[in-house]
């Protein structure tokens, strides 16, 4: 199944999807597909005007365009997925997750899609560890 | 090659990063970001102060504190974040303090939204650019041989003569043809000053024409109007040492740039709107059936808390004028009203972006309405200095500047 | 995302004795034909999706708790990426955040493959004012 992955550039969850048996939905797919178009040259990342006016699909226009790019690449994805697993306060989030606001709304959004979705925290110590990891095993087994 | 060091969020996800690189690779820069570690994200974040909730906004205090810290080499500081965000506002302006504290960097402010292009922020970067590479000609304080200066603005056209460190001629119309303009004013300051074209030594060119009149008049000193106008205005104002604010209400967009010693170390340019320039009093001249220049004085002579105009738009600003004059309203509350606007909306707009530092030299030609001038005053709280012949600034700014060539 | 290409990053646990060297090494002896670049981290890979995936596989096997995998956006050494040119990029200190992560997470795989039994945080509420009055006053 497409699970959708917050932060969607992390490399623990993208792990932890693939290696219990999904194909985790993330930040790098939408990025790739804008980069290997040669005939584009917005650098670094092709996300162009284009990207964020259709942001405005999820968005009003007296929101920061930082916003609606985003948007406008993550929102498909979570339009796409089956499930999605959410992980609050990573001490990691730059780039692509870099703006709290746009954060925000992609986990509201996922809620309001209404697909199976867990939320964990980002575990301090082995015990949290343990238990984050065994959620998400059960979580993404329960799938099947 | 001139590295400004970029601090910035939401760039890459407006499709404005390529915009900045190419602003910044046409006047002879490179964009960089100053390299932090993961540590140094928390470190700078708990040292600065202000821990945003957006970890991007985390990332540009490290980048600043390493530039503070001399730990990553960069020439100028370029602070941009997305218009209309709030959180990013804030850190914006406290990293651009902040740099300003810590370093003796250059440092220019922008906030963008997705239509933001290059040739919006040419004249920014190109400052930038000249303050870091034209040290020692901005350094000049006194003018010397025979020169002359043309400032090609979007209103008006001015041209100075200068000799041995003295103004002797100068004219001034409004723009027209870039080339004929030009040509119209320079040859009556040479006929003022009574020299011909071939007597003169080095010409200087600035403002928006200022690319086809260096070529036309093959100039020896072609230069974006933030670092000329600055010089002539401590001219001028004979301000060259020590600290100043520089206030130019033009006729499209307006600079506020602050200096020490004559040479800029930030500035703001801007104008969304129309609204907030000189372009909204010579509207609001022409409905009152005056000359512009009466307009200043007919406000000096009203109060502008009796006719309330708080529009940030000319053209609801105009609808509002027209509503208080159907009121019955005398022509001086109305100018008094139209002038206090303008320097409010500066005030919101411009002076928010710098920290305002003493004397406020006001400049340009819209430093010549009283009213205005008294207008900014009342809203900064000081009569600012407007120093003889304060239209010239940019034609003066041209002719002291380009003596440094011979 | 492109069938022609997909480049991963491979991370190696800090507390793992694999070396990034070590790693390219044993990826090229599989021969699948992918390239493999050592980084300060780990190395990166990129080939064919489906050559890459059988590497991953592979790697997965005999490593199951050293290296960890994601694929990224850019192919490797892109300029517009790459940090020679313009200084390290956000992304990059997102990752050094999850490299120090690493062995939690592996100590939470082994623990969730051998059927720990592992609890759900219960959300905690906030101390309740009237509890905090009384502890206020007793410092009166």
């Amino acid at each position: 199944m497409k699970i959708f992955i917050d932060p969607p550039n992390s490399l623990i969850l993208f792990d932890l999807v693939e290696r219990f048996g999904h194909e985790p939905l993330g930040a790098m797919a939408p990025i790739q597909e804008r980069i290997d178009m040669t005939e584009m040259d917005m650098p670094p990342m092709n996300v162009t005007l284009d990207d964020v006016i259709k942001g405005l699909k999820y968005a009003g226009i007296e929101v920061p365009s930082g916003i609606r790019g985003r948007l406008a690449l993550w929102g498909p994805l979570i339009e796409e997925a089956d499930a999605a697993i959410i992980m609050l306060d990573p001490p990691f989030n730059f780039g692509c997750v870099g703006c709290e606001r746009s954060n925000e709304m992609v986990r509201y959004m996922i809620r309001r899609r209404g697909i199976p979705s867990l939320t964990v925290t980002y575990p301090e110590d082995e015990e949290e560890a343990k238990s984050v990891v065994g959620q998400i095993k059960e979580f993404l087994e329960g799938l099947k | 090659m001139i590295k400004i060091a970029q601090l910035s969020c939401g760039t890459e996800y407006s499709s404005v990063q390529a915009e900045v690189e190419k602003a910044a690779r046409s006047v002879g820069a490179k964009v960089v970001y100053p390299d932090v570690s993961y540590a140094d994200v928390n470190n700078a974040v708990k040292r600065f102060g202000f821990n945003p909730r957006s970890p991007q906004l985390k990332l540009m205090i490290a980048r600043a504190v390493q530039l503070a810290d001399e730990k990553y080499d960069a020439d100028a500081v370029f602070i941009t974040t997305c218009f209309r965000c709030a959180e990013a506002a804030l850190v914006r302006n406290e990293l651009r303090r902040f740099i300003q504290e810590n370093t003796r960097l250059p440092v220019v402010t922008y906030s963008f939204t997705e239509r933001l292009k290059a040739a919006q922020l040419l004249t920014r970067m190109e400052a930038l650019v000249t303050i870091v590479t034209r040290k020692d000609i901005l350094a000049r304080e006194r003018q010397t041989g025979l020169t002359a200066g043309i400032d090609s603005g979007s209103s008006t056209t001015k041209a100075m003569i200068m000799e041995n460190n003295k103004i002797i001629g100068k004219d001034w119309t409004p723009s027209g043809d870039v080339v004929q303009s030009a040509t119209s004013v320079l040859e009556n300051a040479m006929k003022e000053a009574g020299v011909e074209f071939k007597q003169i030594e080095a010409m200087g060119v600035t403002g928006y024409g200022r690319f086809t009149l260096g070529r036309h008049f093959n100039a020896k000193l072609v230069q974006e109007e933030l670092t000329v106008n600055s010089k002539g205005a401590v001219w001028l104002a004979d301000r060259q040492q020590g600290e100043a604010t520089i206030l130019d209400i033009g006729g499209m967009d307006n600079k506020a740039i602050t200096v020490r010693d004559g040479v800029p170390d930030n500035f703001t340019m801007g104008g969304i709107c129309a609204g907030a320039s000189g372009r909204f009093l010579e509207m609001t001249s022409k409905r009152l059936k005056i000359d512009i220049e009466d307009l200043g004085r007919l406000a000096d002579n009203g109060d502008w808390r009796n006719a309330k105009m708080n529009s940030y738009c000319s053209v609801f600003g105009i609808q509002d004028l027209v509503t208080t004059l159907g009121e019955g309203k005398s022509f001086e509350d109305v100018a008094a009203a139209a002038c206090h606007s303008v320097a409010e909306q500066v005030y919101e707009q411009q002076l928010q972006e710098i920290d305002v530092r003493h004397p406020i030299i006001q400049v340009g030609g819209t430093s010549l309405i009283s009213g205005l001038v008294t207008a900014v005053g009342e809203v900064l709280g000081e009569r600012p200095i407007v120093p003889p012949h304060s239209q010239y600034i940019g034609a003066l700014g041209g002719a002291l500047l380009s003596s440094g060539f011979l | 995302m492109s069938e022609e290409r997909e480049t991963r990053i491979f991370m190696i646990s800090p507390n793992s004795m694999m070396t990034p060297d070590q790693l390219v090494r044993e990826i090229h002896a599989m021969g699948k034909g992918v390239t493999a670049k050592e980084t300060c981290y780990g190395t990166l890979v990129e080939g064919s999706r489906e050559l890459v995936r059988e590497v991953l596989a592979a790697v997965r096997e005999k490593h199951p708790y050293d290296i960890y995998s994601k694929v990224r956006a850019y192919p490797t050494g892109d300029p517009r990426r790459c940090r020679a040119q313009h200084g390290t990029r956000p992304g990059y200190s997102q990752l050094e955040a999850e490299w120090e992560a690493l062995p939690l997470i592996q100590h939470g795989i082994i623990c969730s493959e051998r059927g720990e039994a592992f609890e759900t945080p219960k959300e905690k509420d906030k101390l309740p004012p009237e509890e905090f009055k009384k502890i206020c006053e007793a410092f009166q």
